[in-house]
């Protein structure tokens, strides 16, 4: 029996001691990335594929990284950026995490903008407790809460937002629902369609719209006959773009809601049809200012000096999806000065967790985060084409902000 | 109303789709190959034209005459020198190749124009008019005039020249052809091109209504091939008919089932087709190996 007893206890010695080795190296871990000089972020995002129109959202937080190096970092460490491709794809964007955190070991993934991919990587995140600070719009990634992973804003502001907007509009109470078939579109059209019937407004017709899509006629004329006042565009640009031209051509009389899969601007001028976006689309729309002016204009004149020619646009000014990044950026620098000059992983999410009133100048909110809100942007306004066809950011139907000065 | 303006609008469409089809077809019709980077080369046509009329900032017409031109040689040298080595070889080798050729393509278009969505300015007004009930704009109007003069053009050749009466010997067999001394090599390179010139043809369509972006190319190619297999591999106004018929059964559909039928009409009919009657509507018995 003794001998039988010193076997268990030998046996749950062992045990003990795998569950200690098995535990060590996640304690050694939350410093890996960390060097005397340098700090590892991963840069997670759709540099190549169908997707890559949204890398501007990868470069903004990126150029910010870069001007804070040229000041010499934090507490004597600059940021060392790995980029990885996940082209907005699940399979590669489980390799290109894979990749980050066990071969290129970072410290976090930043700016990561793919709703499916953050997804598929978040139970790996989780179990390595490798902090994101991410761009994506999936609600689900940061509610409820996950130790390690934050948001700027998700769908759910965004969908919000929409159609708050809308239902402002005096008379606006037939609602329509034109989304593509994934992950992205469900994160900004569920959370609108949930508002909408919160209150007291009808979704009167949901239809799919897929990208490469070339006409819009269909779903044009379903929303006529609906007879929608209002419209829900969970679309990316090019799509959002066809839309708006058919609803256009068929005379349809109601007012679109983009949500943040496109470029205000550029949306409207590849409509190339003033009388289909005047007073009739309009987008949620998280800055202070118009874009590169007010506070946002030093921003511009960041993504200037320290983005290469091959990040910056072939060809026009840096859209919104440069400035939409930046706050990720600050929110992570800010993080690091906070969490002092021995930076873990455990203090850097203390230090976000702290954030509270934080001033991005980039954001029309202030940053906030606790320990159960990893979500740390949530006012909207809309930007729309005024009487006059100049761009105006309203805080509700016809009531426009006063301008922030250039 | 709206059942008009949903026919009216799907023949539009249909044309667009049937113009690249047709594109496909001359190629197939002279070497027997389905060209599976055929979309890649209707989106480098559109680029091709972006660069000249924007970029360059030619007239209209010159940078058209130019951007067909240059995919013509294009089209002439790949057949030249990547898929004519390789022609006795199985078909599915010469399907990578074309593929790999399509994947190429995409990648120069994204390191040449980023990841920005371009548009190509129109060289008319962006009218509409109105047949009774029915909205028709300049786009309908050009898109399908287009198409059908290139119908025309392609009618001619293929039913009242010699080289029409060359394409049938060769389509019908090659080795015929070349016993009564047709340059069946420099043919098939010179056909390619034509297969492309079309193609650019098609690229310049779609680009004044849709924003362009490298990845265009992919359903295109869908579009394409579904209205060849509708119509009859090899049968030129099998590809027109069949064209027409799957612009109006994505609109049909669309409207009265759902508007998922869109996206799927496509892979739909070609599943059908294949099942089905795999020669089409108005194909010859063959078998296709890919």
């Amino acid at each position: 029996m003794p001998m039988r007893f010193n076997r268990a206890l030998g046996a749950l010695g062992a045990a003990v001691a795998v569950v200690a080795i098995a535990a060590a190296p996640a304690s050694a871990q939350n410093t890996q990335g960390i060097s005397d000089k340098t700090i590892k972020i991963g840069n997670l995002g759709p540099f190549t594929g169908e997707s890559s129109i949204f890398t501007p959202l990868n470069f903004g937080p990126e150029a910010y990284l870069r001007s804070i190096n040229a000041q010499g970092g934090v507490h004597g460490r600059t940021f060392e950026t790995v980029f990885a491709d996940d082209a907005c794809n699940e399979a590669k964007g489980i390799a290109a995490a894979k990749k980050l955190i066990y071969e290129d070991k970072v410290f976090m993934i930043m700016g990561h903008p793919c709703s499916g991919v953050a997804m598929a990587i978040k139970p790996m995140l989780d179990k390595e407790g490798v902090p994101w600070m991410g761009l994506a719009a999936n609600p689900k990634l940061t509610r409820p809460t996950v130790p390690s992973m934050f948001s700027s804003y998700t769908g759910i502001e965004s969908g919000s937002a929409m159609a708050a907007f809308a239902l402002t509009k005096p008379g606006v109470k037939k609602i329509a629902i034109v989304q593509h078939s994934n992950d992205w579109a469900a994160g900004y059209c569920n959370p609108a369609t949930d508002y909408i019937k919160a209150n007291g407004a009808e979704v009167v017709i949901s239809t799919a719209m897929e990208r490469g899509s070339t006409d819009a006629t269909a779903q044009a004329l379903q929303i006529k006959q609906s007879g929608a006042q209002a419209v829900m565009g969970c679309l990316y640009q090019q799509e959002l773009v066809i839309l708006l031209r058919d609803m256009a051509k068929y005379g349809v009389d109601a007012i679109v809601l983009g949500a943040l899969g496109a470029d205000f601007n550029q949306t409207v001028q590849q409509v190339g049809n003033p009388a289909a976006v005047k007073q009739k689309f309009f987008q949620p729309y998280q800055f202070q200012a118009k874009i590169g002016t007010g506070p946002l204009k030093p921003y511009r004149e960041l993504f200037l000096k320290y983005l290469t020619k091959d990040e910056l646009p072939k060809s026009g000014e840096p859209t919104n999806f440069y400035y939409f990044g930046v706050p990720v950026g600050i929110v992570t620098v800010e993080a690091f000065k906070r969490a002092g000059p021995a930076p873990t992983r455990e203090k850097w999410i203390e230090a976000v967790e702290s954030l509270k009133g934080f001033e991005t100048n980039v954001f029309a909110d202030t940053a906030n985060f606790s320990k159960d809100n990893h979500v740390g942007f949530r006012r909207m306004f809309a930007v729309g084409l005024n009487d006059a066809g100049e761009e105006t950011v309203y805080s509700t139907w016809g009531k426009p902000l006063p301008p922030s000065g250039s | 109303m709206i059942l008009s303006q949903l026919v009216i609008s799907g023949v539009a469409t249909g044309m667009l789709y049937a113009l690249i089809a047709l594109s496909m077809t001359v190629g197939y019709r002279a070497t027997t190959v389905v060209n599976f980077g055929h979309g890649d080369i209707v989106m480098m046509g559109a680029y091709a034209m972006l660069f000249l009329a924007v970029g360059v900032g030619m007239p209209f017409p010159l940078a058209l005459a130019l951007a067909a031109s240059g995919l013509f040689l294009f089209g002439f040298l790949m057949q030249r020198g990547l898929m004519a080595p390789i022609i006795a070889g199985p078909h599915l080798s010469l399907a990578i190749m074309a593929l790999a050729v399509g994947y190429a393509l995409r990648g120069v278009a994204r390191i040449e124009w980023g990841n920005d969505i371009l548009l190509l300015p129109r060289p008319y007004a962006q009218n509409a008019f109105l047949l009774g009930p029915v909205v028709i704009t300049m786009d309908d109007l050009v898109i399908t005039g287009s198409v059908l003069l290139l119908l025309l053009l392609l009618f001619v050749v293929f039913n009242v020249t010699r080289i029409g009466k060359v394409i049938q010997a060769v389509f019908q067999t090659q080795r015929g052809a070349q016993l009564v001394g047709i340059n069946v090599p420099a043919f098939h390179c010179i056909m390619w091109g034509a297969g492309t010139t079309l193609g650019t043809a098609g690229g310049v369509l779609l680009a004044l209504i849709v924003p362009l972006t490298p990845d265009m190319g992919v359903w295109t190619l869908v579009r394409g091939f579904a209205a060849m297999t509708l119509g009859g591999f090899g049968s030129l106004h099998g590809a027109v008919i069949g064209g027409v018929l799957l612009g109006l059964m994505e609109k049909l559909l669309g409207f009265y089932v759902s508007t998922v039928f869109i996206d799927i009409s496509g892979y739909l009919i070609t599943i059908l087709v294949l099942l089905i009657r795999p020669q089409g509507l108005f194909g010859q018995h063959a078998t296709l190996r890919v």
